[in-house]
């Protein structure tokens, strides 16, 4: 039988965040499920057109993305760390790092978007119009994150209550949009 | 005026004076039987959810008309009469921003946005696909622009209902007297990129992102249902929580 003294503390058991930011992130997982398993079932169907279409994407550009937000992830992960430990100045400059990889992935994504028109692939290839959308609607969450960094940033201010849960919430936030980038980049660039 | 005595001894005018709270479980009622009909009146009757095919010829068309006339003339008729429900439902919803912390000026843009939405979104559908239904003598042509015309506005309505979604959701996460739990402005924000993705359906006339797409339709008619009885469920909560001393929005400056 546990006693008071071996039973883990509340604050040991909480929830990193809040409820509110868990269930943005399990139901924008499984919407985007949801959207992964559409675009499996139409390439599927057509695999020979997916699979020419899919030889348009320069792999290299989605690879340095996928690094970038993979360390803008451990810049967020090092934020939180050091939110706990009670250095909010250090994890206010990791949570600008944070976000200069995200502003940094937008404009390589940009740029790819911005070279794949001008080559002519345009919403009227059905890989193209999954290639947009899932990107696209991936981009709008980073914008979101963006903002939600943004808040974190202020909570850390010097005036600020410094709450390490608002953190939480940016940084869970932030990792959802890296573990879509990286699915994402894996059906639409490298699965064959 | 005289003072009338209660029961307990003080005055009439001592009571304290009822807050909306009936008026505002009317009001949540009338909103549940406007979505529930609305449901009923779009998509068992009026076959436009889910639509039919984008990807058909004139004489298609016409025939569609031909085949779902009863349903369409019924349903779309029905909800014509009550389409005022709808700004009892964005009123509601309105009533409940007003309590926000984040002020009334969010709740009236979310009543002006959806209101303005409902035009494209609901109106013009009804009127295209009822003139088609009432008038089959007109050329296959014809019937065709109201068939493309109505479902195009029906689902291409998004702009507006995009931009009262962004305030619901602005207004819950600035709200501090948590009318709404925050985890729902999240589930708005679902609705925001759904409607962004179903912008599409304008360039395609089958597959994924065609009006009756899997994206642009089934998974935001989803999300649309799961938005609709969160809201259901909300509103139901925070009218629950209203009690009699519970102050209005307004308070009578004077007497005329």
């Amino acid at each position: 039988m546990s006693t008071a003294a071996t039973r883990p503390r509340p604050a040991e058991r909480r929830l990193p965040g809040d409820v509110d930011m868990w269930v943005m992130v399990l139901g924008d997982l499984f919407f985007f499920g949801c959207y992964f398993v559409t675009y499996m079932v139409f390439r599927a169907q057509s695999v020979d057109e997916f699979t020419a279409a899919q030889r348009h994407l320069n792999v290299g550009i989605g690879v340095v993305n996928t690094v970038v937000l993979l360390t803008s992830s451990l810049f967020a992960a090092l934020a939180v760390i050091a939110v706990r430990e009670g250095e909010p100045r250090h994890a206010r400059r990791l949570l600008l790092a944070t976000g200069a990889c995200g502003v940094l992935f937008t404009l390589v994504k940009v740029y790819e978007w911005q070279a794949k028109i001008g080559q002519g692939h345009t919403m009227s290839d059905e890989f193209f119009s999954f290639y947009y959308v899932l990107t696209g609607v991936h981009l709008a969450h980073l914008a979101l994150g963006l903002l939600i960094l943004g808040v974190a940033f202020r909570e850390l201010g010097p005036l600020r209550a410094r709450r390490a849960t608002i953190v939480e919430q940016g940084v869970l936030f932030w990792h959802m949009i890296d573990l879509l980038w990286v699915v994402i980049f894996a059906l639409l660039y490298l699965m064959r | 005026m005289t003072d009338t005595a209660t029961e307990d001894g003080t005055s009439a005018s001592e009571t304290p004076k009822r807050a909306g709270k009936r008026e505002v479980w009317f009001f949540y009622w009338a909103f549940t039987v406007f979505y529930t009909a609305l449901s009923v009146g779009i998509c068992l009757l009026g076959r436009a959810t889910p639509p039919p095919r984008p990807d058909v010829t004139a004489l298609q068309a016409a025939a569609w008309f031909d085949k779902h006339e009863p349903g369409i003339q019924a349903g779309f008729t029905f909800l014509l009469v009550i389409a005022g429900g709808a700004a009892i439902s964005n009123g509601i919803i309105g009533y409940f921003m007003k309590r926000m912390s984040s002020g009334g000026m969010l709740a009236y843009a979310y009543i002006a946005t959806m209101g303005v939405g409902a035009i494209p979104g609901f109106q013009v559908l009804l009127v295209c696909w009822l003139t088609a239904t009432f008038r089959p003598d007109r050329s296959p042509d014809t019937l065709y622009l109201l068939y493309d015309l109505g479902m195009l506005s029906y689902n291409g309505s998004l702009g507006c209902f995009t931009a009262a979604y962004t305030v619901l959701a602005v207004a819950i996460f600035y709200d501090k007297n948590r009318i709404f739990p925050k985890w729902f402005a999240y589930v708005t924000i679902w609705q925001i990129v759904t409607e962004l993705i179903a912008s599409q359906m304008w360039l395609h006339h089958s597959g994924a992102f065609a009006w009756n797409g899997m994206i642009t339709l089934y998974l935001a008619v989803v999300i649309f249902g799961v938005w609709v009885v969160c809201l259901l469920a909300l509103l139901r909560h925070a009218a629950g929580r209203e009690t009699a001393d519970t102050p209005a929005l307004y308070e009578p400056k004077g007497t005329r």
